[in-house]
C-alpha cells in the first residue's frame, strides 16, 4: 500500500501538465524512456482528483495530457495486425515532449542563477524597474491605504479656505476619461498631488471614485514603492478598449 | 599615447546608455588600430577590476558597460529604496528559456513545448523587452515570430547568444537532479 500523504499537491505549483508528469516520473524513479503508462496515468489522475474542480480555462491542458496518456495506453493494449519490428512505440510522442521540456526546465534553472548574480549589479543608466502586476512581489496598496491617504488629504484641504462654486456636475465618465488621458500622457500620477490639484471637494470625490473604478477594472494600479512613500497610480499596459 | 586612448574609451563607456561595442569604439577612435584599442580596453578593465574601485566594467550583449560590484548591492538598494529587484516569475522564466533556445519561435510552438498556454508570459516578456517580435512565419495564420533581445543578454550578463548555458551544462544539471533522488 502507499503511504498516506500528508500534503496536498496544488496543481498551481506545477508549470503545466508536463511539469506534473516529470514530477511523478522522478518521484517514482522511473526511466523516462520506459514509462509504465497505466501506473503513471493513475497517479496523474489522482492528482487531478485531489484538486477537485478543474478550471477548464486555466487547467484544460492538464486534461489534454490525461487524454494523451489514456490514448497511449489504449494504443499499447490494442493488438496490431502486423507486428512489425520497427513499429513505433506509442509512448515516443510523449517521451520526446518530456525530454524537450526537461531541457527547458534545466535551462531555466541555469538562467535563474545568472539572473540572481546579475541582479546584484547595478548600472547607472537603468532606472529602477517598474513594478507591474504581472510579476508578483510588489507592494500594491490596498483600498484602505488609498482611502486613508484620501481622507488625510481632504482634511488638510478642508482647513484651507477655498470657495465652493455650486452648480457644476461632474460626470463619472468624463472624469474617468480625463484620468486615463492624464495617465496616458504622464505614465503615472502622484496620488496626493493629483487630488490636491482638484478644484473642489466634489471633484476630488468623483475622481477618487473613478480611480477606484479604474483599479477595480484592472486598468490602473496603485503602487507604493516603500512604506511612507507617496502612492503612485500607474496605467496598466493594456487597456481594454 | 596608449594612456590617452584608455581615458577616451573610459569616457565613451561612461556616457553610453547601452553596452558599447568594440565596433563602435573602433569607429570613433579611427586613428587607432584595433590592437591598440583592444589593449586599452584590456588595461582599463583590469584597472577597474582591482579592489580599489567600487565600479567595474562588464561585458554584456557584445559590448562594455559600467556596473556596480555585487558586494555593494545592499547599499545601492538603500539609495534607490528598493527592497529587491523583481525577479521573473517562474512561468516567464520558463517561457524565456524556451524562446532563448528555440528561437525564432512562434507562440503556438512555445505553448506546445511547455504544454501550457504561454500568451500571458510572452506579453510580460514583451513588456520587459526581453523578447521581441521579428516578423511572421510563412505558415497558415502567419503567426508572429519571437526572438530574444539585447536586453535579454544584458539581463543575464551574457555576451552573446552563444554564451547561453550549453547542452553539456544542461545535461549536467539533469544528471545532478537524478543523482539527488
Amino acid at each position: 500500500m502507499e503511504e498516506p500523504r500528508e500534503y496536498q499537491v496544488n496543481l498551481e505549483v506545477f508549470q503545466g501538465p508536463l511539469d506534473l508528469l516529470l514530477f511523478l516520473i522522478r518521484k517514482k524513479k522511473i526511466n523516462i524512456h520506459d514509462i509504465p503508462i497505466a501506473a503513471i496515468t493513475r497517479e496523474y489522475l489522482d492528482y487531478l482528483d485531489r484538486k477537485g474542480r478543474i478550471n477548464l480555462e486555466r487547467e484544460g491542458e492538464f486534461l489534454l495530457i490525461a487524454a494523451l496518456l489514456i490514448y497511449i495506453k489504449s494504443q499499447m493494449l490494442l493488438p496490431r495486425e502486423s507486428m512489425r519490428e520497427e513499429e513505433e512505440d506509442p509512448r515516443n510522442v510523449l517521451v520526446s515532449r518530456l525530454l524537450d521540456y526537461q531541457k527547458i526546465k534545466a535551462a531555466s534553472t541555469l538562467l535563474r542563477e545568472k539572473e540572481g548574480k546579475q541582479m546584484m549589479l547595478w548600472q547607472r543608466t537603468s532606472l529602477p524597474p517598474l513594478q507591474s502586476k504581472d510579476e508578483h512581489e510588489h507592494s500594491e496598496v490596498s483600498l484602505f491605504d488609498l482611502a486613508e491617504a484620501f481622507l488625510t488629504l481632504m482634511k488638510k484641504k478642508q482647513q484651507e479656505n477655498f470657495r465652493l462654486i455650486n452648480g457644476k456636475d461632474f460626470s463619472l465618465e468624463e472624469k474617468m476619461k480625463e484620468l486615463i488621458d492624464l495617465l496616458k500622457e504622464k505614465g503615472y500620477l502622484d496620488f496626493l498631488e493629483y487630488f490636491y490639484s482638484q478644484e473642489s471637494m466634489e471633484a476630488a470625490l468623483v475622481s477618487f471614485f473613478c480611480l477606484l473604478e479604474l483599479i477595480k477594472a484592472g486598468i490602473a494600479t496603485a503602487i507604493q514603492k516603500s512604506l511612507f512613500d507617496s502612492i503612485e497610480v500607474w496605467l496598466r499596459q493594456e487597456i481594454p478598449s | 599615447m596608449s594612456a590617452r586612448l584608455k581615458d577616451v574609451i573610459e569616457s565613451l563607456i561612461f556616457i553610453s546608455l547601452e553596452p558599447l561595442t568594440l565596433e563602435k569604439i573602433k569607429g570613433i577612435c579611427s586613428e587607432f588600430s584595433e590592437k591598440e584599442i583592444q589593449e586599452a580596453i584590456q588595461e582599463l578593465t583590469e584597472n577597474y577590476s582591482s579592489n580599489q574601485r567600487g565600479i567595474q566594467i562588464i561585458q554584456a550583449a557584445g559590448g562594455y558597460l559600467f556596473s556596480t560590484k555585487s558586494e555593494h548591492d545592499q547599499w545601492v538598494r538603500r539609495l534607490l529604496r528598493l527592497e529587491q529587484k523583481n525577479k521573473l516569475s517562474h512561468a516567464a522564466m520558463e517561457t524565456l528559456a524556451t524562446v532563448a533556445y528555440h528561437q525564432p519561435i512562434t507562440l503556438a510552438e512555445i505553448s506546445a513545448l511547455r504544454g501550457v498556454d504561454s500568451t500571458h508570459s510572452i506579453k510580460t516578456l514583451l513588456q520587459k523587452k526581453l523578447v521581441k517580435i521579428t516578423g511572421r512565419k510563412k505558415s497558415p495564420g502567419r503567426p508572429l515570430i519571437y526572438r530574444t533581445t539585447d536586453r535579454f543578454l544584458t539581463y543575464f550578463g551574457l555576451i552573446s547568444l552563444s554564451d547561453l548555458p550549453s547542452e553539456e551544462e544542461i545535461t549536467k544539471i539533469l544528471d545532478e537532479e537524478k543523482f539527488l533522488e
